[in-house]
């Protein structure tokens, strides 16, 4: 009871002394703080400990330069020192990925176009003289591929100060317990308790944001004077904006109009269905706030391959000799197994050059140890030179030895594999003779593919299900022939066919996508032309659940004819649409108007597709409909709700008619046009396009 | 004021205004006091319906007219809560348990098993059975079925079920061993007009020969549907004359248009404006087997002779395919996109034979 009340109160008081008098509300949230729990949050990274008011640590400068700030705010700002401490270089400890973090634009292994563009949005909204309001910045990319570093080095490039946001850490076990009064604290139940902060990180958080905003730093002696530069950095978000998303729009709503910072928000993507950028950050959010969304590309294998020599290089140097310096075939190795995270390339590295000196330590003769380093990378070498000279299709699945990880496709690229149908040049393969066909089954001769389908299914994080419904979707665009079209229809059925059965699903479903793939790549005979065609997401989902959502209100609305489902979709609804029988409740009527009747227009205004963007995860919501029968007759209850759901359904086309029409379906030609831009421009689009090559030949 | 078609439905088995014979052994059957299990099978529109209604009057008396839309929920042993709507009076029990879709064996066993525990109050004065209606038993899973079958055999002294489908052929034998089958046929195309000339005497209207036939044509003898066209064209123009436009459902107009789409030209665009109206078909509550049908039988119009044979062959293979896989629209496209590939070569073959 105790504790609730004391949070309780903590609140009220935040919430009073927010706006009225805040440094007095400091002085009184801190007194309450302390009171409490005695016990801040701790720094996340770099091993800089907070304390509570009772015994700051003073070892680390960096903490002591303004206490009350840092204790007051409750949180942590880790403070980006203007003069980077550089690192020791003889220190061996440090890991390469810190030791080599880059100083400069220049060591940045981003692409040059990403950096100008982040560093023109950082001198927009970071310089007084130009800001207008808050601003908010948000970076998305694989985890890896240099969004925290173009950020600092940036900030540090351009003499910005950065305050960052952590969350802080809860578990009073960790703290230093010097004082026996905290070590009784610490485990005393109650303050333990008080200690978990899960509900109050929200208010944490928005505090953060306003004394970040409000206050500079204190100028300390010696410190460069870029007082009034400062940017908010955000990469750890307090857990609860992951459950509630709407919390986090409001706060940022708030911060929005009231502020004057910048605020920087890095996401990483991941993979799977649930992207936390999306859920986070949702387009409507985005367009709302103004977030301006700026997306980093994995790690381009050249620029890797750039900044690893330079590593190797410099600590070859470093160690005089006594490093195993891997030679360029095992750098690429370590390029493509990393697949763009330039992170895990340096730390296995690291790893890779280490074996030599531990094998020293371990007291082994030394002229033997690098024998068989040497011998081991010889054997690495010669595997990659084979691989590279055959480019044979299961050559690019050679596991890495060191540090691999998982390669992944982004649903974009892998349906882009599939359906861009690239093969080897005929003359090609001039070496290796391919068994041909015999002569009867001459027409079904293809050459070598240069993807693997079944690689590519399971590189994109999909089920195969899911993957042929996506091909279903855009595959009519890059056939040029009916016949060919006929047949690719055809084993798309069949993949359908084969994983109807929801038993053998989860066998099955590997065959079908693989029916599905490969029946596509072998019926498209054609050349398909290069060129960027947009990819759409599926709309069968949509139609199949409107479809099913239509014919239980149907049957809701409409129970007292006491009629089969067919008959009464088929024929009493089209009919009760021309009839004028007055005897219908509002919503009957909705009804009829909006499923009874077809628009006879030649273009269909109620589909409209939906571009698939190249980060975009693919959708999995509408997963589980199959087999769940309680969802379905659940839906009957919110028959009601549909309707008002499908009036606005049919209202959106009369209100924007030339929109429905150029993105309908039937306007082939303008399909183009119905591309939304996301947030980048279309140069952006062509660069995924070339990147996609580049992965391409690399393999 | 309601739809002709439920307005001048006919109440008693005395009433009907065909199948006669029919209707008097039903008749007979009733008066002996008990009769089996029924499974009532024939063609949409064909009145089967209406004549178990009939049947159900004649038992119980007029209280079987006294409906009730009632929401059921009902709990399976694994927790699941199922919601189902029945319509019921005081003595019988009307359930499509295909509604509940998977799990329709739980709607089968536990519903049945609520009336046939009850019984009757006053068994003197009424029947000591109540009877449970269950309508497109053809759509039921087989699990359901077999539920069905014990269920039938164990609740037999307290309640009656009538089965009601459009055929049998997906109902399974032990079912149909059990029940006394009886089969409703379409009404012959000279009593879909006589009925629509009653209906329209008793409308004040009068309704010419011709467009009555004209009507039952249209209407495929389906007497649902040719009441509703009638009654379409009361709306569209009255007094009526012989030559007006029947007036056709919006859908069969959309897939004709689709069907002529499809002939005119034999494209990978094409196909993808007609994937786009075969969307705008589903989400207008359309099934894909009907879609299919009327496809296949459009499109057969326009074909030869030789190929005709080959697109329904063809036609039946995705049919099939339909009915097994869980995603309509593969089916539904790989059959346009193969009567395409068909279409084109049998008219360039014509073109090539022109030429020389």
């Amino acid at each position: 009871m105790m504790s609730k009340l004391s949070l309780g109160a903590k609140l009220a008081s935040n919430k009073l002394n927010r706006w009225v008098e805040p440094s007095f509300g400091d002085l009184f949230h801190s007194a309450d703080l302390s009171l409490s729990t005695g016990n801040g949050p701790f720094a996340r990274s770099g091993g800089t400990r907070m304390g509570g008011k009772s015994q700051p640590p003073s070892t680390d400068p960096n903490t002591n330069k303004c206490p009350r700030k840092r204790k007051t705010a409750s949180n942590i700002i880790k403070l980006q020192p203007s003069n980077p401490t550089e690192p020791a270089q003889g220190n061996d400890d440090e890991p390469w990925v810190d030791a080599h973090a880059p100083r400069s634009q220049a060591e940045l292994a981003v692409h040059k176009k990403k950096i100008e563009e982040v560093e023109h949005w950082m001198k927009v909204h970071v310089d007084p003289k130009t800001i207008k309001g808050g601003a908010v910045l948000l970076l998305t990319g694989p985890s890896g591929c240099g969004k925290s570093a173009t950020v600092q080095v940036l900030a540090q490039h351009l003499g910005y100060s950065v305050q960052e946001w952590a969350n802080p850490s809860s578990h009073s076990e960790y703290r230093p317990s010097t004082d026996p009064d905290a070590y009784k604290q610490t485990f005393d139940p109650d303050s333990r308790f008080n200690g978990f902060y899960g509900s109050s990180q929200t208010g944490l958080f928005q505090e953060f944001l306003l004394r970040a905003n409000k206050y500079n730093r204190l100028q300390m002696t010696g410190e460069g004077g870029a007082s009034d530069r400062k940017l908010i950095l955000v990469e750890d978000f307090p857990n609860q904006f992951y459950r509630q998303p709407g919390c986090l729009h409001d706060i940022l709503r708030r911060f929005v109009r009231t502020c004057r910072r910048p605020l920087v928000f890095i996401v990483s993507d991941s993979l799977s269905g649930d992207s936390s950028s999306r859920l986070l950050f949702p387009k409507d959010v985005q367009e709302e706030l103004g977030v301006c969304n700026i997306s980093f590309n994995p790690v381009a294998p050249t620029s890797m391959m750039k900044v690893l020599s330079r590593i190797v290089s410099i600590e070859a140097g470093k160690s005089g000799g006594k490093m195993c310096v891997p030679d360029k075939a095992a750098l690429d190795l370590l390029c493509s197994g990393s697949s763009g995270d330039i992170r895990s390339a340096i730390n296995s590295l690291q790893f890779s050059c280490l074996t030599d000196q531990s094998l020293e330590k371990g007291l082994l003769a030394v002229k033997k140890g690098k024998a068989l380093a040497t011998s081991s990378r010889r054997a690495i070498g010669k595997a990659t030179h084979r691989k590279r000279k055959s480019k044979d299709a299961e050559g690019r699945d050679e596991e890495q030895a060191i540090g691999g990880k998982d390669a992944s496709l982004f649903l974009f690229r892998a349906l882009g594999k599939i359906l861009y149908c690239k093969r080897e040049s005929p003359e090609g393969s001039e070496g290796f003779q391919h068994p041909s066909l015999p002569a009867h089954l001459s027409e079904h001769n293809r050459d070598r593919l240069l993807v693997d389908p079944e690689a590519v299914v399971e590189r994109s994080h999909m089920s195969g299900e899911f993957f042929s419904l996506y091909l279903q979707q855009n595959y009519l665009d890059f056939f040029s022939d009916v016949e060919d079209v006929a047949r690719a229809a055809e084993y798309l059925s069949d993949a359908d066919f084969l994983t109807a059965d929801w038993n053998y699903r989860s066998t099955m479903g590997e065959y079908g996508s693989s029916v599905a793939t490969r029946g596509l790549l072998h019926s498209n005979c054609g050349h398909v032309a290069g060129g960027f065609r947009p990819l759409h997401k599926p709309s069968w989902l949509l139609v199949n659940k409107k479809y099913r959502e239509n014919s239980l209100a149907a049957q809701s609305l409409f129970i007292s004819f006491c009629l089969t489902p067919v008959s009464l979709q088929t024929e009493l609804l089209p009919y009760l649409a021309q009839l004028s029988n007055p005897l219908r409740n509002p919503a009957q009527i909705a009804f009829i108007q909006d499923v009874g009747c077809l628009s006879r227009r030649k273009l269909p205004g109620r589909l409209k597709l939906e571009a698939l963007t190249d980060k975009d995860p693919g959708l999995l919501e509408l997963e589980s409909e199959e087999e769940d029968g309680g969802s379905a007759s659940s839906a009957v209850h919110s028959a009601s709700g549909n309707l008002s759901g499908d009036k606005g359904d049919q209202g959106e086309p009369f209100q924007e008619p030339p929109l429905a029409g150029s993105q309908g379906l039937g306007s082939g030609g303008d399909l183009p046009a119905s591309q939304p831009q996301p947030n980048t421009a279309s140069a952006l689009l062509e660069e995924d396009d070339l990147l996609i090559e580049e992965y391409d030949s690399d393999f | 004021m309601s739809l002709w078609v439920d307005k001048y439905r006919p109440t008693s088995l005395g009433k009907l205004d065909y199948h006669k014979e029919q209707a008097n052994q039903l008749k007979n059957m009733v008066q002996c006091g008990d009769f089996p299990h029924l499974l009532v099978y024939g063609p949409s529109g064909a009145g089967k319906k209406t004549r178990i209604m009939c049947l159900l009057r004649e038992l119980y008396g007029a209280g079987v007219e006294k409906l009730r839309i009632e929401h059921q929920t009902i709990t399976a042993p694994s927790k699941k809560k199922i919601e189902i709507n029945t319509i019921a009076s005081n003595y019988h029990l009307e359930v499509n348990p295909s509604d509940a879709g998977n799990s329709d064996r739980v709607i089968i066993q536990e519903l049945i098993k609520t009336v046939a525990q009850s019984q009757q109050i006053q068994s003197s004065t009424q029947r000591e059975f109540k009877v449970v209606l269950l309508t497109e038993v053809d759509r039921l899973t087989k699990d359901a079925q077999h539920a069905l079958r014990r269920t039938m055999e164990k609740y037999m002294s307290t309640c009656r079920l009538i089965l009601c489908c459009n055929s049998t052929s997906k109902v399974i034998g032990p079912i149909r061993s059990r029940c006394l089958a009886v089969r409703v046929p379409l009404p012959s195309s000279e009593e879909v007009c006589s009925v629509l000339s009653t209906v329209c005497r008793k409308e004040g209207l009068l309704l010419p020969a011709e467009l009555a036939k004209r009507i039952s044509e249209k209407s495929g003898r389906n007497l649902r549907k040719a009441l509703l066209m009638c009654e379409a064209c009361r709306v569209q123009q009255y007094p009526f004359s012989a030559d007006q436009v029947i007036p056709e459902t919006d859908w069969e107009v959309y897939l004709r248009e689709t069907a002529n789409a499809i002939v005119s030209q034999q494209s990978p665009q094409r196909l993808l404006e007609v994937r786009g109206r075969l969307y705008e078909l589903l989400t207008h509550c359309i099934p894909p087997e009907v879609i299919m049908k009327g496809l296949v039988t459009e499109l057969l119009g326009n074909c030869d002779g030789q190929l005709k044979a080959e697109v329904t062959h063809m036609a039946a293979h995705y049919e099939h395919r339909l009915q097994l896989g869980s995603k309509a629209i593969y089916h539904l496209e790989a059959f346009t996109a193969r009567f395409m590939a068909m279409y084109k070569k049998f008219m360039e073959d014509g073109l090539d034979a022109m030429m020389f």
